[in-house]
């Protein structure tokens, strides 16, 4: 591997940035979240470090530990002509504002026939991999893919969080930006700053002719290694990293497994009732007849995140579990 | 002008009601806001009014379930 | 109450007594047309109610907003909606406010400061706190008042709502009208304090209980919190005692409520007792009065010749305000 640039920076420099240009360039932004102000840290995880010095704590709130009101405040916030980017510490904790997001976030706009929207961010991080066992660690992309009215963003790498947060904070409707505790802390190349990179499209990351491995969040760092690991075992394999969960991508997916007649979809989240089932779905639909194999899908195991490291390795979708998936599509 | 009687719907989850009874006679007339019949949906009964003045023309009889919408009368 | 209350000028009397028989005028004919077959939908009449709003819509600006529920017909007809689209929502039309699209449980007209309504118990709170965080970022003076029934205040987003507001001293006044009943289960049952407004000292905000059927009361009340939210002085907990004369849901034959309790109720019917003070007291004349009631009914009927000639939506408006159209990919 080559030494690390320089200039590389983490998830958590890349959300910091993208929040403070926003905040820069458009004063309707806001944030809200628990202890995401200065005097309380700056954020559990740094994110919004030195946004309220910077920007005052009109605009910059933390706040008690209450997501219905969190969430209520952001959509209030929304509808009366500010920007808010609410931070739901947990992934999990989303559940406990599940009402105001489902029920109103995502429904305003049409069940008031137009006349009012929610332009809010919500960023919540999650994640296995800490030991933070059952309650802390889900990812429920496919909850709120399953909502319309919602966006769903997931990035994979610093650049993306930075781009994709920016057009969330700038898209006019509810946008859901999923966080993963372990990526926050790997480097990468920095993005371009004030570029905002457009939602609903994913990325080849890597050209491949044999088979499509789908991916996103922190999977994608599995993907990537089953990739390349692959390759040296003379398997080509193009890697795709969705990026956004909802609006789904589906030209960059039917290119691409219309080219190699094969597709594994690989996420964190259970594999049941999954953002793989969705996908593999629509494959299926529209290449029935073109695909060499059916469409393989590697998640997490069907159980709450367990606590034990033991567990908490094999639960995950490991490289191994994913090169296995990769391998069984190209079984005649 | 002949007005539909329409079977109301009175309730949160009903597409349906039992017409109880006719509270005026067949070709009687009627004055708007009498009562005109009785209807079960859900838990209760309802004593529904008639909308118009007119004379009562019964389409269908009670003792009967009909869903919401269906014409049971008419007022002429 | 030991100071005497002050009685507002002629005008805003007289408008008080337009906006309570609007609302009653629009109730009765809501459960008309339902009852005709003309209207199918779930139906929650704010019978009993009416001075509520129209008490405390007069201390307000055309620029301030409500913030209200799915029994929410006296709000928003308090506020100004205007009544053509109002009655077209009603009947699920492409002209109602929200195209047919929201329905009685969500009317909205952002024109008339009305932003939200919600279906579900309690979820206006958090959601009145957001309107009223932007209007003190931006210092517009704007108040929000948020309105919900008693039943609301045992769900765990009363709970949190309120204690924001208090903590970041928010324009917005809180007005629980308390109709001593959440669905069909009655206050004592369901609720462990022994008034909504001995909550308020939980959250450090003021609480005031007042007696809601009673114009002047309510008036006075109510100015005094949106005066407070105004200059910057936080939140109100504003408890209205009313009664509602038709249950929760129409169809609802309302068994639950002890006979002699209604007939209590029905027989202190807060309209006709304040038709009746206006003329005693010389505030207004039977002519003046019979004049509101006759315009009232008149622009009513307007409105729903209007609704019932207006066309349904196309199937088109199901994925239109779905999200913006310019991001669908």
């Amino acid at each position: 591997m080559t030494a690390t640039p320089l200039n590389n920076v983490n998830m958590v420099q890349a959300i910091a940035m993208a929040l403070d240009d926003a905040m820069e360039i458009d004063a309707s932004v806001v944030a809200l979240g628990e202890d995401i102000a200065d005097a309380q840290g700056g954020g559990v995880f740094r994110c919004t470090a030195g946004l309220s010095t910077k920007y005052g704590d009109a605009r910059v709130r933390s706040t008690p530990i209450a997501e219905q009101a969190i969430m209520g405040a952001a959509i209030g916030a929304a509808i009366g002509g500010l920007r808010p980017v609410a931070e739901i510490m947990l992934m999990n904790f989303m559940t406990v504002g599940m009402d105001q997001i489902v029920n109103h976030a995502a429904k305003l706009r049409f069940m008031t026939g137009g006349q009012t929207h929610v332009p809010l961010t919500v960023r919540t991080a999650t994640g296995a991999g800490f030991g933070t066992g059952g309650q802390h660690a889900d990812y429920l992309e496919a909850w709120f893919a399953h909502t319309a009215g919602l966006k769903v963003v997931a990035p994979s790498t610093p650049a993306d969080a930075y781009g994709l947060l920016l057009s969330c904070i700038f898209d006019d409707d509810p946008c859901i930006f999923i966080e993963n505790l372990p990526l926050y802390f790997v480097p990468g190349a920095p993005p371009v700053r004030g570029v905002r990179l457009p939602l609903g499209r994913a990325r080849v990351t890597r050209q491949g002719s044999d088979v499509t491995l789908i991916s996103y969040s922190r999977t994608m760092l599995e993907a990537q290694a089953a990739a390349d690991a692959l390759a040296r075992d003379g398997i080509s394999v193009e890697v795709v990293d969705l990026r956004s969960i909802a609006p789904l991508d589906m030209g960059t997916l039917l290119a691409s497994v219309a080219k190699t007649g094969r597709a594994v979809v690989a996420h964190e989240a259970q594999v049941d009732c999954g953002i793989g089932a969705e996908i593999a779905s629509r494959l299926h639909r529209e290449l029935f007849g073109r695909l060499k194999a059916p469409v393989a899908r590697v998640g997490a195991a069907r159980s709450p995140v367990p606590f034990s490291k033991a567990l908490e390795t094999e639960f995950l979708p490991t490289q191994a579990r994913i090169t296995a998936a990769v391998l069984e599509t190209m079984t005649p | 002008m002949t007005t539909p009687i329409v079977m109301p719907k009175l309730g949160f989850s009903v597409n349906e009601a039992n017409l109880v009874e006719w509270m005026a006679a067949d070709g009687s007339p009627v004055a708007k806001g009498a009562p005109l019949y009785a209807l079960e949906s859900e838990k209760s009964v309802q004593e529904i009014e008639a909308p118009a003045d007119g004379v009562l023309k019964i389409l269908k009889a009670a003792g009967e379930v009909y869903e919401v919408g269906t014409v049971i009368g008419e007022l002429v | 109450m030991n100071e005497p209350l002050s009685i507002p000028d002629r005008a805003t009397l007289h408008e008080i007594y337009r906006l309570a028989t609007l609302i009653k005028h629009a109730d009765d004919r809501f459960i008309e047309l339902i009852k005709a077959g003309r209207i199918a939908s779930p139906y929650y009449s704010p019978r009993g109610q009416e001075l509520i709003p129209a008490a405390i819509s007069v201390s307000l600006l055309a620029s301030d907003v409500v913030v209200t529920t799915y029994r929410g017909i006296h709000d928003q007809l308090a506020k100004g909606i205007p009544l053509k689209p109002f009655v077209a929502e009603f009947m699920g039309k492409l002209t109602g406010t929200c195209k047919g699209k929201g329905g009685p449980m969500h009317i909205t007209h952002v024109a008339s400061g009305l932003p939200v309504t919600t279906g579900i118990v309690g979820s206006g709170l958090p959601i009145a706190n957001g309107l009223a965080w932007a209007a003190q970022l931006r210092k517009t003076g704007q108040v929000t008042v948020c309105n919900f029934g008693d039943g609301a205040t045992n769900i765990g987003a009363f709970h949190e709502a309120l204690n924001l507001a208090s903590v970041w001293k928010l324009p917005v006044v809180f007005v629980c009208q308390n109709n001593g009943y959440a669905e069909h289960t009655k206050y004592e049952f369901g609720t462990s304090s022994r008034t909504i407004a001995d909550r308020a000292v939980a959250y450090g905000m003021q609480g005031v209980t007042v007696d809601g059927n009673d114009a002047i009361e309510m008036y006075g009340a109510a100015r005094a919190a949106i005066e407070r939210a105004r200059a910057g002085e936080g939140p109100t907990l504003l408890e209205a005692m009313t009664f509602r004369f038709r249950g929760h849901l129409l169809g609802d034959d309302g068994h639950y409520i002890p006979k002699a309790e209604f007939e209590a109720a029905v027989a202190a019917d807060p309209l006709p007792r304040y038709r009746a003070w206006l003329l005693a007291q010389g505030h207004a004349t039977e002519g003046q009065l019979a004049a509101i009631e006759a315009a009232n009914e008149s622009a009513f009927e307007e409105a729903v010749a209007f609704g019932l000639d207006s066309p349904f939506p196309p199937v088109s408006e199901l994925s239109t305000d779905v999200i913006a159209m310019e991001s669908a990919s």
